[in-house]
């Protein structure tokens, strides 16, 4: 069995975020083939460009395709990605979490 | 059913064609334009790739479709924030949808603006998408498999994106230069390779594959391109450029030949350009002269740039260059050549309040107006208000103010210390004049037409399919364009109104359909959202 569909499965049973969990598939599934050379487990402290290898238009895409996955536009991603009027320098999955849990329930 | 091909060259204009024509570095062209309908095709009030390839793409105008740039401009509190514009923003039907709720197949290769794909039927692999996202962006799915089979595929040297789309706009290195037009070269062929592909596998009823390469070129290396300034006597370097430009035409006449023969004696082919080209030499920083005048602050460690740089580097959301608690009115990227004004959210707040807002725009307007360069010659020819530039639905969306430029140049939202520079070296700039060329069963044989709205490709397309015009069209079916006699049998009809886009923009999860309210609903309940 592939480790990612283990560890699908393993999660699926013990899951005590749903939330994250999709979260960690729906990158795993997105950098599988960007040769970034990261071949760990990405967990909550896992920085999107530091470790996953992002780029700035990477981070785009990537609010394109929660939006697209959780049917919401209106999701102001701008207070997740701006501290002070500044971009922050990078994001966990942590952060990202987070932040979706709070505005989806909103 | 005789196929239709509808084959976009981003920023193509006669007066380069023709005289690559004449030179004898475009043969099929020139044997095409001879026996082509052909005339000017006149761009979008703002001749610029989104809205102008949008309408190409939808028959309606930008007020209506609701796409001004590759941003996407939302106003919260008031300060205008910009995000990526996708397919998702398009406010109205697209041909697209049109086609394939006729039955019809359509191939859809390298637009903008069609990402995230919608649904369809048939084959899209949108432009502007980062080699990275490539996977999950075509449609069908399966697809993209496919074409990582296909010979030589490379999804990096394919796929073009908003980064690489500003390089263009820079200037490099001369260093540099050599390497970006090979790029170019190499990705028309990987476009060409999945029109072979589908040709023969999938072919579809219409065909809409665009090249874009003419576009990145022209902005760079217009001044080796460019008939008139092509220079008399290069130096090795120069020569190099100019063989390698001629290089990408010569490839480009190949492809058409090749693309035009595919649809074969019955087929009818009709190529456009979104907007032409012509040279600048300035650049306007309107926000400096913002910040001068008063009606915009910095923020503390906004670029200053005295170079040709015209946005900001990366995807930093350019309204953070400002101060908002002292800044009304700014530009936030160079090609929609728009004026944001902040508008006070209420009673109190930071911005323009709405009664005075008539007033504060016109006194900007007038201001901009009057700009001059250093020898006091005006700089702008034109400033818009939103509703005579883009009237429509949407017209909220659209700068408050677009400018014209007088040599058609661009404006950096860069500080500068000056407000108008000239550039160093000559760059391409976009021009309302592009091109349109129309042959095929049924299609008058030489026929010098227009100038033609850009507003008239999309119902033009619709009746070579035989399908009826859906009554709120903005344009027309030239009927200049075809013969008498077969116009005669094949007359145009109107029919219903387009319907809603599939999956409107929406500021909630209330306005999906039934199936995708499920859908996510599932999902939600799986998340613990919703009991």
């Amino acid at each position: 069995m592939e480790p990612t569909r283990a560890l699908d499965q393993h999660r699926a049973g013990t899951s005590q975020d749903p939330l994250f969990d999709e979260l960690v598939t729906l990158l795993e599934d997105l950098t599988s083939d960007w040769e970034t050379g990261f071949s760990g487990e990405i967990g909550r402290d896992t920085r999107l460009i530091a470790e996953l290898g992002f780029e700035s238009i990477d981070v785009v895409h990537l609010i394109v395709t929660l939006e697209e996955r959780f049917g919401r536009q209106d999701l102001p991603f701008q207070d997740l990605l701006m501290r002070s009027g500044r971009y922050v320098s990078d994001l966990s999955v942590g952060d990202l979490s987070g932040f979706l849990r709070t505005h989806l329930a909103a | 059913m005789p196929r239709t091909v509808l084959i976009g060259l981003d920023g193509a204009t006669f007066k380069v064609l023709d005289h690559l024509c004449d030179q004898g570095h475009m043969p099929f062209l020139d044997r095409f334009r001879r026996r082509a309908a052909h005339g000017v095709l006149t761009s979008t009030p703002n001749p610029f790739t989104p809205p102008a390839w949008t309408t190409v793409f939808t028959g309606r105008s930008p007020g209506e479709h609701g796409i001004f740039d590759f941003a996407r401009v939302t106003r919260i509190d008031g300060v205008p924030r910009s995000k990526l514009a996708t397919a998702r923003d398009i406010g109205v039907e697209t041909l697209w949808s049109l086609v394939s709720r006729s039955d019809l197949r359509v191939n859809c290769l390298n637009f903008p603006l069609t990402y995230p794909p919608r649904p369809m039927a048939g084959n899209l692999v949108p432009g502007f998408v980062r080699w990275r996202h490539l996977r999950h962006s075509v449609h069908p799915p399966e697809l993209y498999a496919t074409l990582c089979a296909l010979p030589g595929f490379d999804r990096k040297e394919l796929a073009m994106d908003w980064d690489l789309e500003r390089k263009a706009l820079k200037a490099l290195p001369r260093g540099e230069y050599e390497d970006w037009i090979r790029f170019h070269i190499r990705r028309e062929r990987q476009w060409m390779s999945i029109v072979r592909h589908l040709d023969e596998h999938d072919p579809g009823d219409l065909l809409a594959v665009l090249f874009d390469g003419t576009d990145k070129l022209q902005h760079l290396c217009w001044r080796f391109i460019d008939p008139e300034l092509v220079p008399a006597d290069p130096d090795p370097w120069e020569a190099r450029i100019v063989e390698l430009c001629l290089d990408y035409f010569r490839q480009l006449d190949r492809f058409l030949a090749e693309i035009v023969e595919r649809a074969g004696p019955e087929g009818r082919v009709v190529v456009v350009s979104d907007h032409g080209f012509g040279d600048t030499t300035k650049i306007l920083y309107v926000n400096a002269w913002l910040a001068r005048e008063g009606y915009l602050t910095w923020a503390d460690g906004a670029p200053a740039r005295d170079d040709d740089q015209l946005n900001v580097d990366g995807h930093a959301d350019p309204s953070s260059l400002f101060d908002w608690e002292r800044t009304t009115a700014c530009a936030l990227t160079a090609g929609s050549m728009g004026i944001y004004i902040r508008q006070a959210a209420g009673p109190g707040s930071p911005g323009v309040p709405p009664d005075a807002y008539p007033a504060y725009r016109e006194r900007l307007r007038q201001g901009l107006a009057e700009i001059v360069d250093d020898d006091g010659r005006p700089v702008v020819r034109a400033v818009l208000p939103r509703e005579e530039a883009f009237p429509g639905q949407h017209v909220e969306r659209a700068p408050d103010l677009t400018l014209v430029l007088s040599d058609g140049g661009t404006l950096s939202v860069l500080s500068s210390s000056r407000v108008v520079r000239e550039r160093g070296d000559v760059a391409g700039t976009h021009r309302p004049e592009g091109i349109f060329l129309a042959a095929g069963a049924g299609i008058r044989r030489g026929a010098t037409v227009g100038p033609l709205p850009i507003l008239d490709v999309a119902p033009t397309l619709l009746h070579c399919l035989g399908l009826p015009i859906p009554e709120n069209l903005e344009g027309r079916v030239p009927a200049e364009i075809f013969e008498p006699a077969w116009l005669g049998r094949h007359p145009v009809t109107t029919g219903p109104p387009t319907r809603p886009p599939t999956r409107l923009p929406r500021a909630s999860a209330h306005d999906l359909d039934a199936d995708e309210e499920a859908i996510l609903m599932r999902r939600l309940k799986a998340l613990g959202y919703v009991g």
